[in-house]
């Protein structure tokens, strides 16, 4: 079995998935299909505005949590390369806090990549995180949706 | 010396996010560790880790080992 190049950082303070995305394009780009994937906190959770994330965090047990996750997803689908950047710490609306990206010859292995291992990151990232705004201040607990999702890998 | 960690909302209802503790000469186990910390034995939503490594049972604890109580994750 080829061991799949996997880069996996937390980041307390900024994430820039441009700058990312170049640097996984420049190493990986020769293996023909790249795909990535950014999300960003959201202004508003169901009319509800929301001012910024704060996730917490256990050093050493989230990076390995989420390394554990992108050795599956290399296994599973065959990758030649993943990177997880993952903010931690206080994400100001609008601002990104999480970028994967898959890199193989295969685009489908690439895109199924990036999208498993969302769908964990979601449910087993050793990440808690809090929704703050003028009206809301709260932990967030995972939902049926993201179990779902989660599901879905488990699929035959 | 036992190292305990708080994460999430674990961290936020007992108001600290570490506390150390000595082993009693009659040993401390994972479960017993969590009642003297005042973490409900009610409140299956809290989740154990001894070293980094999630537990969910009782187990000795040793002296040098790090424990953590924190809520089920809501990363991504």
């Amino acid at each position: 079995m080829i061991m799949a190049d996997i880069d996996v950082k937390l980041l307390p303070e900024t994430l820039d998935p441009v700058q990312e995305h170049a640097a996984f394009l420049a190493c990986f780009g020769h293996l023909g299909a790249v795909t990535a994937f950014t999300g960003v906190v959201r202004a508003a959770a169901k009319d509800v505005i929301v001012d910024y994330l704060y996730l917490d965090w256990y050093p050493g047990m989230t990076e390995a949590s989420m390394h554990a996750i992108a050795e599956t997803a290399a296994e599973r689908f065959e990758i030649a390369a993943l990177v997880i950047r993952h903010r931690c710490a206080k994400v100001k609306a609008g601002q990104p806090v999480v970028f994967v990206a898959a890199a193989s010859s295969h685009r489908r292995a690439a895109f199924e990549a990036v999208d498993y291992m969302m769908d964990r990151l979601k449910s087993e990232a050793a990440l808690w995180k809090r929704e703050v705004g003028p009206d809301i201040d709260h932990w967030i607990e995972p939902t049926g949706k993201d179990a779902e999702d989660l599901q879905r890998w488990s699929k035959p | 010396m036992i190292d305990a960690l708080f994460f999430g909302r674990v961290a936020e209802a007992l108001g600290q996010r570490r506390t150390q503790i000595d082993v009693p000469a009659e040993g401390l186990s994972l479960l017993s560790l969590r009642a003297r910390l005042f973490i409900g034995d009610d409140d299956s939503k809290v989740l154990m880790s001894v070293n980094q490594v999630i537990q969910s049972g009782d187990q000795a604890l040793h002296d040098g080992d790090e424990v953590a109580f924190f809520s089920v994750f809501s990363g991504g």
